[in-house]
């Protein structure tokens, strides 16, 4: 069996990703003003805990019906997100360029675990899934393991092309070591400025934080809630021109930054095509 | 200057790292492609590494079966391999699955894609010899359709011939994306000592039996899918009692695939084309997938591999080579 220790640790990644999402929850304020991915936190929050769940030996959640009722909901609502962000881009072939398809693969796919498991997990009717002896004991298999091996498919997919692209900005983000032929957006280049502290005049902690006239009047940043993150985006990249600023809480820089941001995405789609695998 | 609230600041940035992910203006040129499609196996990999079997006396038997028949050079280094997983199982496929997480992690990381290339082919080399006894090319059991040579020896094959070139290179390009790091000729030679070699072990005696193709499909049934096993009775049945026939066959086409890549161009994508229809029609039919929808999978087995190496031979044509796009990232 595998040792329990090895999915304790994927358990306490689980958990750290939703914690980082909550944080970012509370930094950010979302009821009190624009933040248009409020969405992918949550759902990170709940993915997070219901993998921690179905991973740790002693951690009990929720039964599992109720966790497939609260992913079809996550899964659908990320659905319209999806269909919504292909309309604006222009059809079905944009969509890879869009950041709600992964969070849509991993609803459909944690719907899928609770719903196709049997064996120890699914003959407890109700039970969690933590009940499987957090996978090194008695652990469930997974009806139709052709779908199972597909979400697995696409989560490495996901997880290596989000390092790439992640990987990509950062490089190309320091002087001296940009590589030949990359072209990225100005908004792209200034977040990742922010998240190296770099491109930006930065205050300290406390400071009331402040963006440009230009910055908040930019089209777009909260007119489409679709495109609403881009539209930030370029906003803040109109920050960094000389002369303006930006300013930012050190706690709000650390959650927001792109490798925290997409590092929880990458470790979440690892640790859910590990529970997949186990589980076929 | 206009003065925000920090929830408003806040929120812009948050959306900044969230619609960092959106994937505008970054792709990916196609060696960056095939270097991700092996980065995600080697990941596939690692996580099948993890699997409960693995953890018991499963993987240490597992090693010491490809052992025999083996000359004792060889074998005898399998055999202390199997020994040491045996007494330590945990501790060693732990460290197994997590060296091949960090590889395909590393391969995805430009920054480190290139000491990630270089422990794959390491890596790659040590397992063809401790956990696949070289591909079973010395037993007499390897065959095309059951993964000779090896699958985890393409992955070292792919890691040489997508390795990164130095910059001034880049602007030259090359015919196909597997000439990049060795030059053309040294590319072609390498895919016809590999497809070349696939069908030889097409028609060595094991093979060649009446039932020799037949047996080795109609065994992967057990334990897939019914889809899956359906399909490998079917292809069974049709392989009854012709198995010198196939053989053949099978033979010719994977000589037409080897000796192809030195023809012209419609004949060389011609060539490549087949050979990617081959790989895959093997890795579906004779392969399962290489078993992970049964459970007890190490890897994906060759026919994915061999696909993934095709397409790093496929030609590119006279004006693609004439204009670079300049807005594609190479790393």
């Amino acid at each position: 069996m595998t040792p329990a220790w090895i999915l304790d640790i994927f358990a306490a990644i689980m958990l750290v990703v939703a914690g980082i999402s909550a944080c970012r929850l509370l930094v950010t304020r979302p009821w009190a003003g624009q933040m248009p991915d409020a969405d992918i936190d949550v759902a990170h929050i709940l993915m997070g805990v219901a993998m921690a769940g179905m991973l740790a030996t002693g951690l009990h959640t929720l039964p599992n019906s109720v966790w497939v009722v609260v992913f079809a909901v996550v899964t659908a609502w990320f659905a319209w997100r999806v269909a919504a962000e292909a309309r604006s881009a222009g059809g079905a072939g944009a969509l890879g360029a869009g950041h709600h398809v992964p969070h849509l693969i991993h609803g459909a796919a944690m719907i899928y675990m609770f719903v196709a498991v049997t064996g120890a997990a699914g003959s407890a009717a109700g039970a969690g899934m933590s009940d499987m002896g957090g996978m090194s004991g008695s652990m469930g298999t997974l009806r139709v393991p052709t779908i199972g091996f597909l979400f697995v498919l696409l989560m490495m997919g996901w997880a290596v092309l989000d390092l790439d692209q992640l990987s990509a900005a950062i490089w190309h983000s320091q002087p001296g070591e940009r590589a030949p032929g990359i072209s990225l957006p100005a908004g792209l280049r200034h977040r990742l400025a922010v998240a190296a502290g770099g491109g930006a005049t930065l205050a300290t902690a406390g400071t009331a934080p402040a963006l440009p006239a230009a910055a908040l009047a930019a089209p777009g940043v909260a007119a489409d809630p679709v495109t609403d993150s881009v539209g930030a985006a370029e906003s803040v990249a109109a920050a960094s021109e000389p002369g303006t600023e930006v300013v930012a809480d050190p706690a709000a820089r650390f959650l927001t930054d792109e490798r925290v941001v997409i590092g929880s995405r990458i470790a979440m789609s690892v640790t859910m095509a590990l529970m997949l695998v186990l589980m076929i | 200057m206009v003065s925000d609230s920090p929830a408003v600041a806040g929120s812009r940035l948050l959306s900044a790292g969230h619609s960092a992910t959106a994937r505008q203006a970054v792709m990916p040129d196609a060696r960056r492609r095939l270097q991700l499609v092996l980065a995600a196996i080697w990941l596939l990999d690692g996580v099948l590494q993890y699997q409960s079997f693995m953890f018991g006396r499963g993987f240490s038997q597992m090693l010491a079966s490809v052992a025999p028949g083996n000359p004792a050079v060889i074998a005898d280094p399998i055999n202390w391999a199997a020994k040491i997983v045996g007494e330590h199982p945990v501790p060693t496929n732990a460290a197994f699955a997590t060296i091949q997480l960090l590889i395909g992690l590393g391969i995805a990381c430009r920054r480190t894609i290139r000491p990630a290339l270089a422990a794959s082919i390491g890596w790659a080399v040590a397992v063809w010899w401790f956990g696949e006894g070289l591909g079973g090319i010395l037993n007499g059991g390897a065959s095309p359709v059951n993964g000779a040579p090896g699958a985890v020896i393409i992955y070292a094959l792919l890691a040489v011939l997508l390795w990164p070139v130095a910059a001034d290179e880049e602007s030259r390009q090359p015919a196909f994306v597997a000439a990049r790091p060795v030059g053309a000729t040294a590319a072609r030679v390498l895919w016809l000592v590999l497809w070349s070699s696939l069908a030889y072990f097409a028609v060595t005696a094991a093979n060649r039996t009446a039932q020799g193709l037949h047996d080795m499909v109609a065994g992967m049934a057990g334990g897939e899918p019914g889809w899956l096993g359906a399909l490998n009775r079917g292809a069974a049945a049709v392989l009854a009692h012709d198995g010198l026939a196939a053989s053949i066959v099978l033979a010719i086409l994977l000589g037409v695939v080897a000796v192809g890549v030195f023809l012209p161009l419609p004949l060389s994508r011609a060539a490549v084309g087949l050979a990617i229809v081959l790989a895959l029609l093997i890795w579906v039919v004779g392969q399962d997938f290489g078993t992970i929808l049964a459970g007890g999978a190490t890897d994906p087995n060759s026919g994915l591999l061999l696909a993934v190496l095709a397409a790093a031979y496929w030609p590119a044509s006279a004006a693609a080579r004439r204009s670079p796009d300049s807005t594609e990232v190479r790393a």
